[in-house]
């Protein structure tokens, strides 16, 4: 039944994106962190989600931007998932799939290019972010921005930390912060 | 009862496999259920969203019958697929499967998706009212009839 299934879910979902019907494709990846739940949209990667289910609030800004067909596809998520185990294995140091941040505030978006920019194994701070999203003052709004990112990552998010070096907060919990920090050797005490 | 399906792949993932086996039962060949499938899935995918709010199943059974008797008036056939008809056998030691199944083809369209719907696909008689697109009480008179018409065909 299974292999009959997948055929088949194969077959139509193969005729749907033929219509035009088939917009965003997902898949969910292992990972030493555990599942994630990825999307790939026709601009790029959507979507980093810890878990093997996205949240509603995820799901429903992919059917917001790109309609209802976010569908299961196996295939079009195989570059992400080549990048992220060469990254997982201390083999990539940068991302090359394209992103694709559509749907959020522009100030989100801001600070999502800024952060973007920090280097492998190296930290920035929520002011210095908030600072190049063209508000110095907004550094809790930084935060919030961040911790709502929808492609940890590969916008990595996890290279923001508190001015005093603390790690402060991260959606996949501070456990995870700190081993995408130990895996790229960062050094928490010197900040970009 | 679960939230509306968002996406696609959410009424996929809920709904596939039952609907799979419902075509496998009704169509009972292989190739002519992975086509209704298909079908049922891109016609819901089209018409989206299902139009009332917890319904989708019973949305998705409607469209699943409506493909199927479509298809038999054009190719003149639905055979159920003898193995599961077991389920749904009358309490009688001597009728083969083969005789059920006959039995069964033989119904009008309408009182064989109702039959399997009840008798194979266990949906409650509010559900197949909303796939059949009728009254709860014509969806119980149509099991009824065609369970009659079953029992006498294989007496």
């Amino acid at each position: 039944m299974d292999v009959v299934i997948d055929d088949a879910r194969a077959r139509l979902l193969a005729r749907a994106k033929k219509e035009g019907l088939a917009t965003v494709g997902y898949d969910v990846l292992a990972s030493p962190l555990g599942p994630l739940w990825v999307a790939i949209g026709p601009k790029g990667v959507t979507t980093i989600h810890y878990g093997d289910a996205p949240s509603e609030r995820e799901l429903r800004r992919l059917v917001r931007v790109y309609g209802p067909g976010v569908v299961p596809d196996h295939r079009r998520s195989s570059a992400l998932a080549r990048e992220l185990d060469q990254y997982f294995s201390g083999k990539r140091k940068t991302f090359d799939v394209d992103v694709d941040l559509s749907g959020l505030t522009p100030f989100q978006s801001r600070v999502l290019a800024a952060t973007a920019r920090i280097p492998f194994g190296e930290v920035s701070t929520y002011g210095t972010i908030a600072k190049r999203a063209g508000n110095a003052n907004a550094s809790r709004a930084a935060g919030g921005a961040l911790n709502s990112n929808p492609i940890p990552i590969v916008v990595p998010c996890h290279r923001v930390v508190g001015a005093n070096g603390a790690l402060v907060g991260y959606a996949g919990g501070l456990g995870t912060k700190e081993r995408l920090l130990a895996i790229e050797g960062a050094d928490v005490s010197r900040r970009h | 009862m679960t939230e509306d399906a968002l996406t696609f792949g959410q009424l996929l993932e809920r709904h596939e496999r039952e609907l799979f086996a419902y075509a496998l039962r009704l169509s009972g060949q292989r190739a002519d259920a992975e086509d209704l499938y298909q079908d049922t899935f891109l016609a819901a995918f089209r018409a989206w969203p299902p139009p009332r709010r917890g319904n989708e199943r019973a949305w998705l059974y409607k469209i699943a019958t409506n493909r199927a008797i479509d298809r038999e008036r054009r190719a003149r056939r639905i055979v159920a697929n003898v193995d599961d008809l077991a389920l749904a056998a009358p309490d009688r030691d001597d009728v083969t499967l083969a005789d059920l199944a006959r039995a069964i083809g033989a119904l009008p369209a309408g009182q064989r998706a109702a039959f399997v719907l009840r008798k194979v696909q266990g949906l409650g008689y509010g559900e197949i009212a909303l796939a059949l697109e009728c009254s709860e009480e014509a969806a119980r008179a149509r099991v009824s009839d065609a369970l009659k018409k079953v029992k006498a065909a294989v007496a």
